[in-house]
């Protein structure tokens, strides 16, 4: 005679269960949203931004001054880096410790708070498939309908 | 040579702070926008203003992560702050001190050098942290011995600790928390509690400048803000700009019959206290670092012990973030709580925190040194780029 199992254990076997290096992607992924200058595309990227029109002088009367400005396009070549290059240079530029990388501050002393993704209150569950957090059966409902799972998507 | 005034650029990675030191300093974003109704034009600078539809904008910034990356977008603005329709300039007979943030990288100090006496001709350069002119200012109209400054800005929470007037670089921190993450924060969350905003940043970082306070006690404003009907204080509708009638939206007590409005509205609650929180405590989202008045205190106790009551005297504020309401006493309370009883703490919030640090600049360059902290152009033309990692302390 097998084992009396509770049904409720035996369903959660079932269900999809994110590991711990799919949770930390998602939650590096929120981290980096939180980054972002913009979230839609750009509406004109299409549109040519500084036309080169024709200029009709005022007068006929011969630039004076020397050295013509150089465009912006110019600088956009001659200082082109990205951020991932800058930090890098800086380990050779500053490579002891007080520097960018140094500066960032260690983590708190204090416990983490957890609150609840769906309406922000203080939370006391965790979502069993993604580790979401939650505070009332109310708020899960709406979190297994919405989100959990499908972040990613 | 002693100009009569000096051109301060605090070039701020969301709004430079810009102006002659006679007169008052322009709050310029340091952006280009593009918006959905004019798709004709790009919006440099404070040309915003004459925008009218600002739903759906798009931002260019030259800022990445607090450091200038985007060099053609930055020429633009620089352009246009320098011409006639901002803050006229010549550099011919004008000074210029830029600001710079901290740790700047080296190929990003070169290129400024470079940009500043070659393509506008500077005769005379002063780049300097921003948190250098905020400490020079406070030193001056306090005459004290050392100064943290802490600078919530848009993509960064420096803190920096100065002992006679040096800044203490074992002792400065960084917390990657600014007014971007509570921004992009606030966004996320509404758009997924209530209206889709993800694409409105400009509307909602109103909706944060306009509704958001810093919670002096965090559990119990979580209490009130659970009660139901008019227990609960901290609940307000933010209505939205349309752009016909309403330019900017505002904040409005909860009236009852919801369904009727015509206007769209934001209801607001937890989220009024708890984005300014993450300032706080960043690991509320995750963001494995401290809050601001741990980090004060990390960063004090990093320091000599002996500057260590001079210190927590002379905690100034300054930046974007430290508009919300009950910014300055939840730092005063906490730093108190953390520091030891028999020392003093002082916390000072300037009248105006975001020019604090382009007033120093008018300070500074009444300081009767102030040329010796200077490069002119002939030393760069002499001595080149190098000269100015010695003369510069970024």
């Amino acid at each position: 005679m097998s084992a009396r199992e509770s049904g409720r254990v035996k369903e959660a076997e079932k269900r999809r269960v994110l590991d711990d290096a799919a949770r930390k992607r998602r939650a590096r992924k929120a981290i980096e949203a939180l980054e972002q200058d913009n979230f839609h595309e750009d509406p004109h990227a299409d549109l040519v931004m500084s036309k080169k029109v024709p200029k009709f002088a005022d007068s006929n009367e011969k630039p004076t001054r020397k050295k013509k400005s150089k465009s912006a396009e110019y600088y956009k070549m001659r200082f082109r880096k990205t951020f991932a290059q800058l930090v890098e240079e800086d380990a050779s530029f500053r490579p002891d410790p007080p520097n960018y990388l140094s500066a960032q501050v260690p983590p708190s002393q204090f416990p983490d708070r957890y609150f609840c993704a769906v309406c922000g209150f203080p939370s006391n569950y965790t979502c069993i498939p993604c580790g979401a957090r939650y505070c009332s059966v109310r708020c899960l409902g709406t979190h297994l309908d919405t989100r959990c799972l499908k972040w990613t998507a | 040579m002693s100009e009569s005034s000096c051109y301060i650029l605090d070039n701020g990675a969301y709004t430079a702070k810009v102006g002659l030191s006679t007169k008052l300093p322009k709050v310029v974003p340091n952006c280009i926008m593009k918006a959905k109704s004019e798709r004709r034009r790009p919006f440099v600078g404070s040309q915003i203003d004459e925008c009218r539809d600002a739903s759906g904008l798009f931002y260019i910034l030259p800022f990445q992560k607090g450091f200038l990356i985007n060099w053609d977008t930055q020429k633009t603005v620089w352009d246009y702050m320098f011409s006639k329709e901002c803050c006229p300039v010549n550099f011919n007979e004008t000074p210029l001190i830029v600001t710079e943030p901290l740790f700047n990288f080296a190929s990003i100090q070169e290129a400024m050098t470079e940009i500043f006496f070659e393509e506008y001709e500077c005769q005379t350069l002063l780049r300097i942290n921003a948190t250098d002119l905020a400490e020079y200012y406070h030193r001056k109209t306090h005459n004290n011995e050392c100064t943290v400054v802490v600078d919530s800005g848009y993509s960064y929470t420096y803190i920096v600790p100065y002992i006679k007037g040096k800044k203490y670089r074992e002792g400065i921190r960084r917390i990657d928390v600014g007014g971007k993450v509570l921004t992009n924060h606030l966004k996320e969350i509404l758009s997924y509690r209530q209206l889709n905003v993800m694409d409105e940043t400009y509307v909602i970082n109103q909706v944060k400048e306009d509704s958001c306070f810093v919670s002096q006690n965090f559990m119990q404003d979580i209490e009130i803000a659970k009660k139901k009907g008019s227990a609960n204080t901290i609940v307000k509708d933010y209505i939205l700009p349309d752009y016909t009638t309403i330019r900017r939206g505002y904040l409005r007590d909860v009236v009852k019959s919801d369904e009727d409005l015509e206007q769209q509205t934001l209801r607001l609650n937890n989220e009024r206290f708890s984005i300014p929180e993450l300032l706080f405590h960043p690991s509320d989202v995750g963001i494995p670092q401290m809050g601001i008045p741990e980090a004060v205190m990390h960063s004090i106790n990093a320091c000599p012990e002996e500057n260590m009551e001079s210190l927590l005297e002379n905690i100034v504020l300054y930046g974007g973030n430290t508009l919300f309401p009950g910014f300055r006493d939840r730092v005063y309370n906490d730093v108190r709580s953390f520091a030891l009883d028999h020392f003093d703490v002082n916390v000072y919030l300037p009248d105006d925190p975001l020019t604090y640090a382009w007033e120093g600049g008018k300070h500074i360059f009444r300081d009767p040194d102030f040329y010796s902290f200077c490069m002119t152009k002939e030393e760069y033309e002499e001595e080149g780029k190098a000269l100015a990692f010695e003369r510069f302390d970024i």
